[in-house]
């Protein structure tokens, strides 16, 4: 839902025509979910069809301008006041690839939990190189200071996401090692999911990989968060 | 970049505490540098051997065997006169908190390795003043520690922590007794300064502010267990908006 | 070097800082070494200015003139004199010549062309409003020029006209006059007023009157002649005011007319020793100073100093070990930023530098003022006005040294233990168990041991006390060194003690570092107490059993000699008002010419007379031989020790006793036995029947007559014994009754009634009165009758028999209070600091639901552990040198009595007994109520509520 009320939240400031309100909103969630056109103009032609946005006249270039209506600000006010819905959380891959991984035949829990755990630091390191700037930019001052700002808290919810997402993995990796080692002393002859000792990554990376050297750029964003 | 000589080097690291029945293997074989412009974040949970790692790198303990080489010298095996004179030139320490000597404003404080190195108070004060400045807390200078924030103080002791010719860092828990956004201004400085040369240690069990480092190294019952490397930047997004 | 210096800049600077954080800490050691710092200082300064220099001595002896002459009275004689002109002695020897004697005419020996000004004094009775004043009348001429700087003008005018005088202001206070009065003096009637009040700058308490040359002192010996006494003797002297001064040279020219001379020149500027030719004669060389002496008074004062530093470290140095401990954190992080040993060392140092900088400026710039503030108070007790007010720098700044010196001395062992601290456990904060040194107690023990063995020797081998003295202070220093294990020791003793003493203990004994110096301090304390105490109480146990009593018990007797007894009847009186009088017996003494004479002649009217000892009663140990020397040499020691043990003639009791008249003879009735607790009524009746009761066989001559010799020409008597022959005089034998047995007769000798004299053809005068009391007269009674003694401006010998009195007590007492007070000082000292230790346990007690008295009484037995450690070991520390010196006394007067014994000099039949008691009361006090008055103390003091909400902050 979050498309259709962004792009209300921007007509509330003035008539805007479809690939205007694309580019307001990239800039103002850095990108973080990409737009295209196509999507823009799907979203306004529903909003239209529910009475929240109205067709208002055209620019100087002939562009199509779109201008929120009464009950289009209703809606938004309603969408800003209503928390955000968690009674059905959305379904979370990791969380499923954990859950079934216990028990699994075969498989190293420890070394799923830690490769993923590299991963999501990795991404939350990312994101933390993209908030410096950010930092830098909102210092900075300037024209585009507000969409900086929106940018920033866009980043940092990204952040604490995965930073959640780092201690859950934290969690898990500590309940399972306490659950192996009552196991262990027990029924020593079962113990199903986590061998003391790390298996997968244990060799330490080697000091001479170039901590700011080209690895692969991971081209997916961190699980667990989702694009409606 | 990997070309340069790293400014902290622990080779083959192991620390014993005790002996016999309890016996605890602090550390086992630890392999690191660190090298000029890299800030490095050690993560871990309780008991991993995180500070004990960091209190050997900086000379306040030493190894059960292995090397620590900072820039140059074995500290292994040097005096502890030799290790206070190179804690005064070559190694600055942050800790979680009660960093800055209480009787000493924060320009003196930050003057204080240099003064105890036998600069004259004159000279070490205007490095200091000129170190608080360059980090932008030269309105500072002539506050005691009691009449600074909690915040503020732990970026007085990053500025001591790389006056003079220091360019190691190492960090406790620095933003341990902080305000989550607090914590985060101290580790942007932590950050600047590594960007301006310096190399840097930081210890933490929080992601987020692990977050910050160049590189993550993860600690578990004393050893390494696995490290990232950071991407570059750009790449995060550029590559999913040409995605997109 | 520089950079030692600006690291030390930091550290002082950190440290300086931190002294002013924890103020109240801070003030407490600044108060401890700024006070004897203040007191010493002070002491300088008063000594340095109350010392006057040469020429400032001069101006107030001899005034403006350049010498002062005075006859020597010698006849004349050449003499030798010493630069100062105060000892002088003829050039001859008069080995057995009549040594000469009589007055020159020194005006004769004043040079011509010089002037002169007479300066004579001699002593009269004055009024004054309470009474009488014995005062010295000085006829100077004040206001003459030369005179200036002898006499201070206060107040008023010189006297100018003959019946005016001036008076010392000390004269005027005690006698109750003032300038514009009258005065006058006894037996002459002349009145003088008195028109100025003055002071002599050396003497600030003499009573002295000063009036015009020939004013006073001249018809007032007429006047006391023509009363029948004798005249005062006056004494001369000349100020000498001549161009050019008198040299050395002149001086000892002068000398050989008998002369001797003050003289400015010489005073200045003295002689060389080599040039003074009264040191070039046997026996009288320059005494002022001998190097040895000097360095022993150097060693002692040394000690002194050294102790009082040691005690000041010790009550200072916890309160240092506890600011390093505090700042334990600051410290680590010194260390982090790579502050070395030396560095952590010298913050720790510095505090005690700061701290005892800080205390020298202060007590010394106390020390100035209070003594510019008291300067007439001081000069007032000191009875002399300064010279200048003499500040010496050097010695300021050496006094203040030491106080530098203290703070860094007791910041030492603190600085020392901060720096042994790795720099990780100073930032964890872990306290662990902290290992004292072991090397200090064994140097301890070693001490110990080494002192023991040399004060055993030294009390059982030789009779060396100082050997005993320093033996035992060694090992005193050796107990001090092992206090930190023995207070190890006590801890073993905690485990079945109920929760607070049990917390108490542990904690004194796992924080040794701040508990052992105040334990030693206490420690230290407390043996010197103990030590003396012990000592005197022994000493004191001894004199009580060698005590003998002048007169019975509660009995009073006062006796006047001068001026023919005219006082004696007021001072009967006096104590007839003033004390409980029970039976009062007047005494007379026999006299011999003028009535107004005393009783040992001196005037050529007066004569005196002898108790006649017959030969044959005469112990021939002492009788005088023919031809000289010392009688006892002609026996063995075999005879002697027969002689003394068994002659009654040598046994010597019956002329023990006071001293009241030759040959202990009194005029006086029964009632004087009476007094004397003699009830023989053969007695009584004997003297009731004119005889004389002697109390001693030697004067009773075979016939069983006394015999009394009335001398009335002293110059031929003295000739006479001279010559050894008897002195030639009218004899009166009178019938005596010699009373049996062994009784006790405290001096007196032989008694006959008024009656029994007057038969005789003795004229007696009044002598003075024996009282019995009731009960003994209280301190109130004694003191007015000192008053109204006093007023009677009489020399009245005043006995009362009080049975022995201990002078020691108050020494005693306030020895124990002191050790007292250090020990609750030094107790408390520690306990503050283990309470601010300690202040996270109590709120972690708290916390866990202790009540709130659990704070108090912890504190209360922490301040109690440390005054018992304390006193328990000081006391066992203490009473060994006692002992040491008991037993090395014992065998110094054992050893003397049995060559006495051996010799044949001693009669005495017991060895002597030394006895040694313990001051139980002393001891008792120190043991039990010290500590339980320092646990009291604390445990009042203390908070019972701690801020249980500041728990987080550290």
């Amino acid at each position: 839902m979050s498309i259709r009320h962004g792009l209300l939240a921007l007509l509330e400031r003035g008539p805007r025509y479809g690939s205007q309100l694309r580019t307001e909103f990239e800039s103002r969630t850095g990108s973080t979910w990409p737009l295209n056109v196509g999507q823009v103009y799907t979203t306004l032609n529903r909003l239209e069809r529910d009475g929240m946005v109205a067709q208002g006249g055209e620019d100087d270039a002939g562009h199509t301008l779109y201008a929120i209506t009464d009950s289009g600000r209703t809606e938004l006010r309603t969408w800003f006041e209503k928390p955000v819905d968690r009674t059905s959380p959305a379904r979370d891959e990791l969380a499923i690839k954990l859950a079934m991984a216990v028990g699994a035949p075969g498989v190293d829990i420890r070394a799923v939990i830690q490769s993923q755990r590299r991963h999501t630091v990795k991404a939350m390191q990312d994101y933390t190189r993209l908030k410096a700037q950010a930092l830098l930019a909102v210092e900075g001052g300037g024209a585009r200071e507000r969409d900086d700002v929106a940018w920033l808290l866009v980043l940092e919810q990204l952040i604490f996401q995965t930073e959640a997402e780092a201690r859950w993995l934290d969690h898990c990796e500590s309940r399972l090692i306490r659950l192996s080692a009552t196991a262990a002393t027990g029924a020593p002859a079962s113990a199903p999911a986590a061998p003391a000792a790390p298996a997968a990554p244990a060799a330490p990376a080697p000091p001479a990989a170039a901590p700011n050297g080209p690895t692969a750029p991971s081209t997916s964003i961190a699980p667990g968060t989702s694009i409606p | 970049m990997s070309t340069q000589q790293p400014v902290l080097q622990l080779q083959n690291l192991t620390r014993v505490h005790g002996a016999g029945a309890t016996e605890v293997h602090a550390l086992r074989g630890i392999d690191l540098a660190v090298y000029p412009g890299e800030l490095v974040a050690v993560m871990g949970p309780s008991g991993s051997g995180k500070s004990t790692l960091l209190t050997i790198a900086g000379g306040l303990d030493t190894p059960s065997s292995g090397r620590v080489i900072v820039e140059d010298t074995d500290i292994t095996t040097a005096s502890v006169k030799e290790l206070a004179a190179l804690r005064r030139r070559s190694i600055g320490y942050v800790f979680q908190d009660y960093n800055l000597i209480p009787a000493l404003t924060a320009a003196e404080n930050v003057a204080l390795p240099r003064e105890l190195d036998g600069t004259s108070a004159r000279k070490a004060r205007v490095e200091a003043v000129a170190a608080l400045e360059e980090m932008g807390l030269g309105h500072l200078a002539d506050r005691f520690p009691d009449e600074m924030s909690g915040g503020q103080q732990q970026r007085v002791a990053i500025a001591r922590a790389l006056v003079g010719d220091r360019r190691l860092v190492l960090a406790d828990e620095p933003t341990g007794a902080l305000d989550s956004e607090t914590g985060e201004s101290v580790l942007a400085l932590l950050r600047t300064r590594c960007d301006a040369g310096a190399a840097g240690v930081l210890v933490t069990h929080e992601p987020r502010f692990a977050a910050w480092a160049d590189r993550v190294v993860f600690l578990r019952d004393g050893a390494i267990v696995d490290q990232t490397v950071r991407s570059e930047a750009d790449s995060l997004l550029s590559g999913q908006v040409a995605e997109a | 070097m520089k950079t030692w210096f600006h690291s030390w800049r930091a550290a002082i600077r950190i440290a300086r800082r931190d002294a002013w954080r924890s103020k109240g800490r801070s003030s407490l050691v600044l108060a401890m070494i700024a006070l004897p710092i203040l007191g010493v200082s002070a002491l300088d300064l008063t000594y340095r200015s109350s010392e006057l220099s040469p020429a400032e001595r001069v101006e107030r002896t001899i005034g403006a003139a350049d010498a002062r002459f005075r006859d020597a009275q010698v006849g004349g004689v050449p003499i030798f004199q010493d630069p100062t002109g105060d000892i002088h002695t003829p050039v001859k020897e008069y080995e057995n010549e009549p040594w000469p004697s009589g007055a020159t005419d020194v005006t004769k020996a004043i040079p011509a062309g010089s002037t002169v000004l007479t300066d004579s004094n001699a002593s009269a009775k004055l009024t004054t409003t309470h009474g009488l004043l014995m005062t010295e009348v000085r006829e100077l001429k004040a206001s003459d020029p030369v005179a200036r700087g002898i006499m201070t003008l206060l107040d008023g005018r010189f006297p100018e006209k003959n019946d005016e005088v001036m008076a010392t202001s000390h004269f005027l206070e005690s006698s109750g006059l003032s300038v514009g009065s009258t005065l006058s003096a006894r037996n002459f009637d002349r009145p003088y007023r008195i028109v100025g009040s003055y002071e002599l700058p050396d003497a600030l308490g003499t009573d002295q009157v000063n009036a015009l040359p020939g004013a006073f002192l001249a018809p007032y010996a007429k006047a006391v002649e023509k009363a029948g006494l004798p005249a005062p003797d006056t004494s001369l002297s000349y100020l000498v005011r001549k161009a050019g001064g008198f040299t050395w040279n002149t001086v000892k020219e002068i000398n050989t007319k008998g002369v001797a001379v003050v003289s400015r020149a010489v005073m200045i500027d003295p002689p060389a020793d080599s040039e003074v030719p009264l040191y070039q004669k046997d026996g009288w060389g320059n005494y002022q100073s001998s190097p040895a002496a000097g360095a022993a008074e150097l060693a002692s004062l040394a000690t002194v100093v050294g102790l009082a530093m040691l005690e000041i470290c010790l009550l200072a140095g916890p309160a240092f070990a506890v600011g390093a401990r505090r700042s334990r954190r600051q410290l680590g992080l010194v260390g982090a930023n790579g502050g070395a040993r030396s560095h952590i060392r010298a913050i720790v140092l510095s505090g005690g530098l700061v701290i005892g900088i800080a205390a020298a400026v202060t007590g010394t710039v106390l020390a100035l003022i209070l003594t510019l503030l008291l300067q007439p108070v001081l000069e007032s007790t000191m009875g002399q006005r300064f010279g200048a007010f003499d500040i010496r720098p050097l010695e300021l700044l050496g006094i203040a040294l030491l106080a530098v010196l203290t703070g860094l001395l007791a910041a030492i062992v603190p600085a020392v233990t901060a720096s042994r601290q790795t720099v990780l456990a100073s930032l964890t904060g872990r306290r662990g168990i902290r290992r004292s040194s072991r090397v200090l107690p064994l140097i301890g023990l070693a001490a110990l041991l080494l002192g023991g063995a040399v004060a055993l020797f030294g009390s059982t081998v030789s009779e060396q006390v100082t050997l005993v003295a320093a033996g035992s202070a060694l090992a005193e220093l050796g107990v001090v060194a092992m206090t930190p294990a023995l207070v190890g020791l006590f801890g073993r003793t905690g485990r079945w003690l109920p929760l607070s003493p049990r917390l108490a203990l542990r904690d004194a004994v796992r924080n040794r570092g701040r508990t052992a110096p105040a334990v030693a301090a206490v420690l230290a304390a407390v043996a010197g107490t103990v030590a003396v105490s012990t000592y005197m109480a022994s000493r004191e146990a001894q004199n009580r059993a060698e005590y003998e009593a002048t007169l019975p018990y509660g009995v009073a007797a006062a006796f006047v000699q001068e001026e023919g007894g005219r006082d004696v009847p007021a001072v009967r009186e006096a104590i007839q008002r003033q004390f409980p009088v029970d039976v009062r017996a007047d005494v007379e003494r026999v006299s011999v010419g003028k009535p107004g004479c005393p009783p040992w002649g001196g005037d050529p009217a007066c004569g005196r007379y002898e108790v006649i000892v017959p030969r044959a009663n005469e112990c021939p140990l002492y009788a005088s031989l023919p031809g000289g020397g010392d009688p006892s040499e002609k026996y063995t020691p075999e005879q002697r020790r027969k002689l003394v043990t068994e002659d009654w003639r040598c046994m010597d009791s019956a002329s023990s006793g006071m001293y009241l008249s030759d040959g202990g003879l009194v005029v006086g009735d029964a009632k004087l036995l009476q007094v004397l607790g003699v009830d023989d009524p053969a007695t009584v009746k004997a003297l009731a029947d004119g005889k004389i009761v002697s109390f001693n066989r030697a004067l009773v001559q075979k016939n069983g007559t006394i015999a009394i010799k009335q001398i009335t020409d002293i110059a031929a008597a003295d000739k006479a014994s001279e010559e050894n022959r008897p002195a030639p005089g009218k004899v009166s034998s009178l019938p005596a009754y010699l009373v049996p047995g062994d009784q006790k007769s405290y001096g007196l000798q032989a008694l006959m009634t008024p009656a029994t004299a007057k038969a005789a053809g003795l004229s007696t005068v009044p002598m003075g009165v024996y009282v019995s009391t009731d009960r003994l007269p209280d301190s109130e009674q004694r003191q007015k009758l000192d008053g109204d003694l006093a007023k009677l401006g009489s020399n009245v010998e005043l006995h009362l028999e009080e049975g022995f009195v201990n002078d020691n007590g108050i020494v005693l007492l306030s020895l124990a209070i002191f050790a007292g007070l250090v020990t609750i000082g030094a107790a408390g000292i520690a306990t503050g600091l283990a309470q601010a230790d300690a202040e996270a346990d109590l709120k972690t007690l708290a916390a866990v639901g202790a009540p709130p008295r659990v704070r108090r009484t912890l504190s209360g037995f922490q301040c109690g552990v440390v005054a018992a450690m304390g006193v328990i070991l000081g006391s066992a520390a203490g009473l060994l040198p006692a002992v040491g010196l008991r037993l090395t006394e014992e065998r110094n007067q054992i050893r003397m009595y049995e060559q006495n014994v051996a010799e044949g000099w001693s009669g005495e039949l017991t060895p002597p007994h030394v006895p040694i008691v313990v001051p139980w009361e002393t001891l008792a006090g120190l043991l039990v109520a010290v500590p339980l008055g320092a646990a009291l103390l604390a445990a009042l003091v203390t908070r019972s509520r701690g801020a249980l909400a500041r728990r987080a902050a550290t």
